[in-house]
């Protein structure tokens, strides 16, 4: 079963920047082996809610775009990991292994439609 | 630059595919296919509904699970990756996902480049 880790940033990214230089590179480092384990097919980082551009149609057919995110509540997602494993368990604990997951976000597993 | 596409959609996309005939829906499929098979698009990937999500944050005691964060139009349905140049290709191909026509929104997200 494939699984997405929505990574919502919360107050991470604040704490991040309060960090020293030593820390934040162990963190980074944390955010790398996630990428490296087994099962592991794809994450990113998302640039900044701000840079968000939401784009709609209307019932002409129009498309009617509007700069930020869509999501106006705090939880905004700052990147995701893709994941491969055979239960929900063991996305949990890749999903607690994120860093943002300890430092004021959270980590939302979701599993994906099989094709 | 690679952006994700997120997919967002409540109960408005999710009632007016359900009155959809099933030629509509053939429709519908075909074309979220054709975003896929686009030139640019890296992946995508349908999520099973909110009600499956389970969310961990976690405290000084270890992790503390629950539902989906996210809920009604702002819940996450399904995503793209997609890579081009011109942030309005993006856009363009936003537009063709059928949920930005369908009730639903797209909110188009450029990644960090590393």
């Amino acid at each position: 079963m494939q699984y997405l880790l929505l990574i919502y940033s919360g107050e991470a990214p604040e704490r991040f920047e309060s960090l020293s230089e030593a820390e934040r590179k162990s963190i980074l480092a944390e955010y790398t082996a996630i990428m490296e384990t087994d099962g592991v097919r794809g994450g990113a980082q998302l640039q900044p809610g701000t840079t968000a551009t939401t784009v709609r149609v209307n019932g002409s057919g129009e498309a009617l775009t509007t700069d930020g995110p869509f999501a106006t509540t705090k939880e905004v997602l700052g990147g995701y990991f893709l994941l491969e494993a055979d239960d929900l368990d063991t996305a949990l604990e890749v999903a607690a292994r994120v860093p943002a997951a300890r430092m004021g976000g959270a980590v939302e597993v979701r599993p994906l439609v099989e094709r | 630059m690679q952006y994700l596409m997120l997919i967002r959609y409540g109960d408005e996309y999710r009632e007016r595919l359900e009155r959809a005939s099933e030629a509509e829906i053939d429709a519908v499929v075909a074309e979220y296919a054709a975003v896929m098979e686009a030139e640019g698009t890296r992946g995508g990937a349908q999520l099973q509904p909110p009600e499956t999500a389970t969310s961990v944050r976690v405290d000084g005691q270890g992790g503390v699970l629950s539902g989906p964060l996210t809920e009604g139009d702002e819940a996450l349905g399904g995503f793209y990756l997609f890579e081009t140049d011109d942030p309005a290709a993006a856009r363009e191909v936003a537009a063709r996902i059928p949920a930005a026509r369908l009730g639903g929104t797209i909110e188009v997200r450029p990644l960090v480049e590393r």
